[in-house]
């Protein structure tokens, strides 16, 4: 430790500083803090529908100076035909990854996971945990 | 007719140039001839601050987010340019010359330099006393420079803890340091003990410093800072690791003399660090293991 001399009692005090990005969290417009904020399986759906809400595309727009933004709504209405589109064919791949890939996966490493949970019963238990609650 | 007819021009001088916290500076401001017209006059003793900010839009966005995909494969995106440079002055003391019958011919003004002074760097703050004059004519804003530099009796330093950044820890990495304070220029000296819970495969470990710059502005939305990692120094290819057997291994870290050292602004901020990394050999399935530590950094004796 090194002795540091103690201020001068007629110097100002430090000025204020700000907040960094890791001090603020996430940035996000409400209605995507309202998408993010669906955590149960029936809000998932819930949330998926939100990702389609016209106000959620619209608020990408937040936070850009005047004319600019304007013009980004104007492109954001231009593309939110095409942004459903994403949305449903992205769904539709997930689902798809679901009833066909999973499965054959899942069976695939059957063997793998039979032998985990016979002989690392505490780490297979642990492993469900984590996963569990996503 | 005074459309076209030209004001003296107002020149500031800060003696000395070079000061440490806790010294006192005086400005000389000159003009070559009178300034008239002169509404009001200011002397501004502080600093210019160096940061980095979000210029617009949301930074967490749907969008965002999908563009640091585009990002990943190799296209720019629509944020490119997104996070710019920029710099604003940070006032400390703040005085009004006295104006008599609307003309200014110069002051004089000192200033000391406060305990918590960030140090003059590139990377975070040009100090200066800058002169601002209202006129009715053209008005004047001239600043007149000088540099400080922080030494070992201006900074608290303590041992801080280590950070864990990134590993299992399978291998328990402390970093002992010959002193908590380094001065640029100087070695940055030191021990690794490495101190294995299991029989674990050969380790790979190197150290270096790393500088890290904060972006922390007031008002704007803030940048995402950036990291700076020294030459690396690789302590041993191969190092047995075998539960039980700690090894201790010395290192020697050169600190290059025309670094900026430590500071803390308004906007912005530089931390340092000495960090170890150390890798598994093969491919065993074990995380490479990253852990730092906290230094500071000074550039004045």
């Amino acid at each position: 430790m090194t002795a540091v001399q103690p201020p001068h009692p007629g110097e100002p005090p430090p000025p204020e500083r700000g907040l960094t990005r890791d001090e603020r969290g996430r940035d996000v417009s409400e209605a995507q803090a309202e998408a993010e904020a669906e955590t149960s399986k029936f809000q998932k759906f819930q949330k998926f529908l939100h990702m389609m809400s016209p106000r959620l595309v619209w608020s990408m727009a937040e936070g850009y100076p005047v004319v600019i933004k304007q013009f980004l709504q104007f492109c954001l209405i231009i593309i939110y035909p095409a942004w459903v589109f994403a949305v449903l064919v992205g769904g539709l791949c997930q689902l798809l990854f679901y009833v066909t890939v999973y499965p054959l996966l899942w069976l695939l490493f059957w063997p793998v996971r039979a032998y985990q949970k016979k002989h690392h019963p505490e780490e297979y238990a642990a492993t469900k945990e984590k996963f569990k609650k996503k | 007719m005074g459309l076209f007819k030209k004001s003296g021009g107002a020149k500031v001088v800060v003696s000395p140039t070079n000061v440490t916290p806790r010294q006192t500076v005086t400005a000389t401001v000159t003009t070559d001839k009178p300034i008239d017209k002169v509404r009001s006059a200011r002397l501004d003793w502080g600093y210019t601050n160096f940061y980095q900010y979000h210029w617009a839009g949301r930074v967490d966005s749907v969008a965002a987010q999908g563009n640091d995909t585009i990002w990943t494969m190799d296209q720019v995106g629509t944020n490119y340019g997104g996070d710019r440079d920029t710099d604003d002055w940070v006032s400390v003391i703040a005085e009004d010359v006295p104006i008599a019958a609307s003309e200014f011919t110069g002051t004089t003004s000192t200033f000391r330099i406060p305990s918590w002074a960030p140090a003059s760097s590139e990377a975070i703050a040009r100090w200066g006393c800058r002169l601002t004059i209202d006129r009715d004519g053209r008005d004047v804003d001239t600043t007149g420079e000088f540099t400080v530099a922080i030494g070992t009796a201006d900074v608290e330093a303590y041992v801080e803890p280590l950070e864990v950044v990134s590993g299992a820890a399978e291998t328990v990495i402390d970093i002992a340091l010959s002193s908590p304070v380094y001065r640029a220029g100087e070695n940055i000296t030191g021990q690794v003990t490495l101190t294995p819970t299991m029989d674990l495969p050969d380790g790979d470990l190197a150290v270096s410093f790393q500088r890290e710059r904060e972006s922390h502005p007031l008002a704007r939305a803030p940048g995402p800072g950036t990291q700076f990692d020294g030459r690396i120094v690789t302590l041993g290819k191969r190092i047995p690791l075998r539960a039980g057997y700690p090894v201790v291994l010395p290192f020697e870290i050169p600190l290059p003399a025309d670094v900026p050292p430590t500071a803390a602004a308004v906007h912005s901020s530089i931390n340092w660090f000495v960090q170890a990394r150390m890798m598994y050999a093969g491919f065993t399935g074990h995380m490479l293991e990253r852990v730092r530590r906290p230094i500071v950094v000074v550039n004045a004796p």
